[in-house]
């Protein structure tokens, strides 16, 4: 019933000592994700409490919870953004405390806005998103990656006059050129139309049958989500699976099926 | 806990004690320097202060480099209660060496080495206190305060020498030989005395901020 | 190398973003212009004066100018997620403190390519005989301020007093390099019979190096979340 397994770790109920002794989850070459005792606080307001997780490699992970429950924390957390206050975890089998290059490289990170520069254009957002991924491409490669997003013939406009629809493609473009392990989506319907939602379902069947492991942060239920393997609830910082009062409690409507039909 | 605030308690007369002898010798006993004349008898709290006032930021940077590799949070407290010190007696020193030069230069400010090194150091340390001030995290508060700290101490040294090669007015430091005895040691008595008075001021300082993080910490949890 | 490579996009990103929005070059340029103007105003039409005053004046139009270029090396990654955006690439994330500082260091350097001829025509100083020399040192001073610079404004851009803690942080840690910068300046300009603005540039050579060393060591605490 329970996501957490805690095969081979000799951790006491003292999370910091797992940390001291660099007693980490087995690097088991089957989990993308694996946490443990993982905390993180901001000041004094801790936002992450204690969370015990495990994610396997190819896997889909679901997580909902109220607003500002923590699930962008977390999705950062995994993403090396943000160190952890106590506790210990590994992304893809590297430690994320000591290996987070590692980590950045075989991850990556959508979020809600995205990180995108209004003042360049889809494609030159595109080169330097690829280029700080240590990635070279040929220019035809990032046409067709835009192509891929709808976007071929706005390539050459800046971002600045683009929707939130758009500009959400370009984010999606961005994660498709590089070649992940872990691929992290916070909110990804948000601010998209019909076409825009199955762009992103799209999106991560291609990665369920090339392997990559899959964590969704989101309100909406979509195909996405209903495939997931793992459906968790994060709220007061911790995790827990998801029963359906709980759902509704915290307004997830898995009856807008409207806005994810294909 | 008890035993702690009485020998803190025991410093402090002993500060107290050694300060009143020290000051009562400098004003008193010891004859004063024979071209100066009575002024310099302010030396006896000056030069002490200015010792402080770098041996205070030495003790923010030592701390700073500790904080920084082992994160402990009793390493920044030290830092802070340090520097809070040190800016009083940088501010002493500044203020003594001003009154010294009116009557012995006829300015209120030169831009001699030491007294300039010592002005921008109190910049550094306001700026250091200054950046505490807007992180309500501990540990993050720590942190910057120690990168600043760092810095601003590595930049110490490299100001002194610039201002020296800028300027030479201030009096070559006294050696032993052109001094007499009485003035060395009182010197060296006041010295001490400053250095116990700087220890006792440290051990209050420090337990107040532990006080302080603990009322933070519940604060932050019943707030 | 790749630290390089990926230093080389963000100046890129930046100049390029520069490029088009044209925001703070003619900003910085015509403030320069005006800070120096003011210098001369109220100093007044003694030529020797301003002559001997010219490094000075210079200098304190470059560090003001200068603070508006830092202010903004990090404002505009605000709009795009913030730093955020930089650091969740893999990689040495002291790619991204030396991609703002060549940044910072390129636009200034532009900036002065006004300001010294400005200068040159209200402080009534000769530049050509010493260009090179005078470029020497520009650049010199120039690294110098970026490389404490670009340090300081990641320390503080998320502060809300930003404006002013920037400066109360900057100054103090510049004094050395503007002592080399200035002096090294006027004695070319005015005169150096004993050559002695070789001291001066030395100081601002190590003011470099070491400043280099501790800011490109430290950044990744700097980042830290």
């Amino acid at each position: 019933m329970s996501s957490i397994r805690l095969n081979n770790w000799h951790v006491g109920w003292n999370s910091s000592r797992a940390q001291e002794a660099a007693i980490t989850p087995t690097s088991d070459p089957g989990s993308a994700v694996e946490l443990v005792g993982f905390s993180k606080r901001f000041g004094w307001n801790r936002v992450l409490r204690g969370i015990d997780l495990r994610v396997d490699r190819g896997t889909t992970l679901a997580l909902v919870g109220p607003n500002g429950a923590g699930k962008t924390t977390l999705l950062k957390c995994l993403a090396t953004l943000l160190q952890p206050s106590d506790g210990a975890g590994t992304v893809c089998g590297f430690d994320l405390r000591k290996e987070g290059d590692a980590i950045r490289e075989r991850v990556g990170l959508v979020t809600v806005r995205g990180y995108v520069y209004d003042d360049l254009t889809a494609e030159e957002n595109l080169r330097f998103s690829a280029r700080m991924s240590g990635l070279k491409l040929e220019p035809d490669e990032y046409r067709a990656a835009l192509a891929r997003v709808g976007l071929e013939r706005v390539a050459d406009q800046r971002v600045r006059t683009f929707s939130t629809g758009m500009r959400k493609r370009v984010v999606l473009a961005q994660l498709r050129i590089r070649p992940l392990e872990l691929a992290l989506l916070d909110e990804p319907y948000a601010g998209l139309d019909t076409q825009g939602m199955a762009l992103v379902d799209e999106f991560v069947r291609e990665f369920r049958e090339t392997g990559t492991t899959v964590i969704i942060a989101s309100h909406q239920a979509g195909e996405a989500t209903r495939a997931a393997e793992q459906t968790l609830i994060l709220k007061n910082g911790k995790l827990s699976p998801m029963d359906h009062d709980e759902a509704a409690r915290s307004h997830l409507s898995f009856d807008s099926l409207g806005a994810s039909e294909v | 806990m008890t035993s702690k605030s009485g020998l803190a308690n025991v410093i402090g007369i002993a500060a107290l004690a050694l300060f009143l002898a020290g000051s009562f010798v400098g004003l008193f006993v010891v004859p004063a320097d024979g071209m100066q004349g009575d002024i310099q008898r302010l030396m006896y709290v000056h030069v002490p202060a200015a010792w402080l006032a770098f041996l205070s930021f030495f003790v923010v940077f030592l701390m700073s480099v500790l904080y920084l590799i082992q994160r402990d949070l009793r390493w920044d407290r030290v830092a802070q209660s340090s520097a809070e010190i040190g800016v009083v007696f940088t501010v002493l020193t500044l203020a003594l060496g001003s009154m010294w030069g009116k009557p012995t230069w006829g300015v209120w400010w030169t831009w001699d080495p030491r007294l300039t090194t010592t002005a921008i150091m109190l910049a550094i340390y306001v700026g250091y206190l200054a950046i505490r001030s807007f992180a309500d995290d501990p540990d993050k508060r720590a942190r910057w305060a120690a990168i600043v700290g760092i810095i601003g101490f590595a930049n110490v040294p490299i100001v002194y020498l610039s201002v020296i090669w800028w300027r030479t007015l201030h009096q070559p430091p006294s050696s032993p030989r052109s001094v007499s005895p009485e003035i060395l040691w009182t010197l060296m008595f006041n010295l001490a005395a400053f250095t116990v008075i700087y220890v006792y001021l440290m051990m209050r300082r420090i337990r107040l901020a532990k006080l302080e993080g603990e009322l933070e910490q519940r604060m932050a949890y019943h707030g | 190398m790749d630290l390089l490579r990926r230093s080389w996009t963000i100046v890129w990103k930046d100049l390029l973003i520069e490029a088009r929005t044209k925001q703070a070059f003619n900003a910085m340029v015509f403030f320069a212009a005006l800070v120096l103007f003011i210098f001369s105003f109220a100093l007044g039409p003694d030529t020797a004066l301003l002559q001997q005053v010219s490094g000075g004046l210079l200098w304190v139009g470059i560090a003001f100018t200068g603070i508006l270029s830092l202010n903004r090396t990090y404002q505009s990654e605000e709009t795009s997620g913030g730093i955020e955006g930089l650091r969740v690439y893999p990689g040495d994330p002291r790619a991204i403190y030396l991609g703002k500082l060549f940044g910072n260091i390129i636009i200034l350097l532009a900036v002065e390519m006004v300001l010294f001829p400005a200068a040159a025509v209200l402080f009534q100083i000769q530049l050509l005989p010493h260009a090179l020399e005078l470029a020497g040192v520009a650049i010199l001073g120039t690294i110098g301020f970026s490389i404490v610079g670009t340090f300081y404004a990641a320390l503080t851009v998320n502060l809300r007093a930003r404006e002013v803690m920037l400066p109360l942080l900057l100054f103090p840690a510049l004094i050395p390099m503007l002592l080399g910068a200035v002096n090294a300046t006027t004695l070319i300009v005015v005169g150096d019979p004993m050559l002695d603005s070789g001291i001066w540039i030395r100081l601002l050579v190590a003011f470099d190096v070491i400043f280099f060393v501790i800011s490109l060591w430290i950044f990744p605490i700097a980042l830290e979340e």
